[in-house]
């Protein structure tokens, strides 16, 4: 395939006719306007609506956010990384209730 | 008849009847931009009546300094790119229908003079470009098939002029990939 062809390939593709609107098209889409929750146009949105719109993006992320983890703590296992709970206990140990200080 | 920016100013002012009118006027470029990327007349108008929902949800933050139909045509051509995304994942689990005998015979034809009517072409480049990326196949539409400039493209996309540069190029290369393999069928 080369330059020519794909532009004369371009060049008849240009020339596909749109589909024509349905002459109620409009109409429909009022409707569909119509049973929107009632957010006007101009309106902001409420905290809750706009959580809700974000959700999906939301849901990923939290997916993606427990994968990591859940390959961190495996990879810092398989490497005999000390582990969060050892480091906790050894902050812990060694700051702030370290029996041979008191 | 009074122009979008007055129209606006009513649908805001709580006239939603006026919405109507606002769709009327920019419902055959939206359908224009559309038809580019889906050859279904019914999913089209589906599409497009999401394009203007999502216009409608969003015309608190139209600011009126672009004119509306740059607005309303970078929503189409987002609403696209989901729609091409959702149907990539269909595609590659259902797999491409058959492409017609008019099509594959001027793909295979070595003759540089041949032409292929509108619908055979369309037919061609939505098969081709249903093997690139949504990204790609953005690009190249609105490059190739709506003529749009860079500086638009960028600012439909909201990338730099050079990605769209650097982007186009590697997609008319795999186009042209996609097209070679399609020969092949």
């Amino acid at each position: 395939m080369n330059d020519n062809k794909l532009n004369r390939l371009f060049a008849a593709a240009r020339k596909h006719p749109a589909p024509v609107p349905a002459p109620d098209f409009a109409a429909d889409v009022l409707r569909a306007v119509r049973r929107e929750p009632a957010v006007a146009a101009g309106e902001p949105l409420a905290i809750f609506d706009q959580l809700n719109r974000l959700f999906p993006r939301l849901a990923l992320a939290a997916a993606a956010l427990i994968v990591v983890s859940l390959a961190t703590d495996y990879g810092l296992t398989a490497t005999d990384w000390p582990d969060l709970g050892a480091g906790v206990a050894q902050v812990s140990s060694q700051l702030l209730f370290n029996p041979e200080e008191l | 008849m009074s122009d979008d920016a007055e129209l606006l100013q009513r649908i805001r002012a709580g006239a939603t009847d006026e919405f109507a009118e606002l769709v009327r006027r920019h419902q055959a470029q939206v359908f224009g931009i559309l038809h580019r990327y889906e050859r279904d007349a019914q999913r089209v108008e589906d599409l497009a009546q999401e394009t203007f929902l999502k216009a409608w949800r969003a015309l608190a933050q139209f600011d009126g300094r672009a004119p509306f139909e740059h607005w309303i045509s970078r929503i189409a051509v987002h609403t696209a790119l989901d729609h091409l995304r959702k149907e990539k994942r269909r595609i590659s689990a259902v797999g491409l229908p058959d492409l017609g005998d008019d099509a594959l015979d001027w793909l295979r034809s070595g003759d540089e003079k041949s032409e292929l009517d509108a619908r055979s072409a369309a037919e061609v480049l939505a098969q081709a470009m249903q093997r690139l990326s949504p990204n790609d196949r953005v690009i190249l539409t609105l490059q190739e098939l709506e003529g749009r400039s860079v500086k638009e493209i960028a600012a439909t996309l909201g990338v730099t002029g050079i990605t769209v540069r650097v982007r186009a190029v590697r997609a008319r290369a795999r186009l042209k990939h996609a097209l070679e393999r399609l020969e092949k069928t």
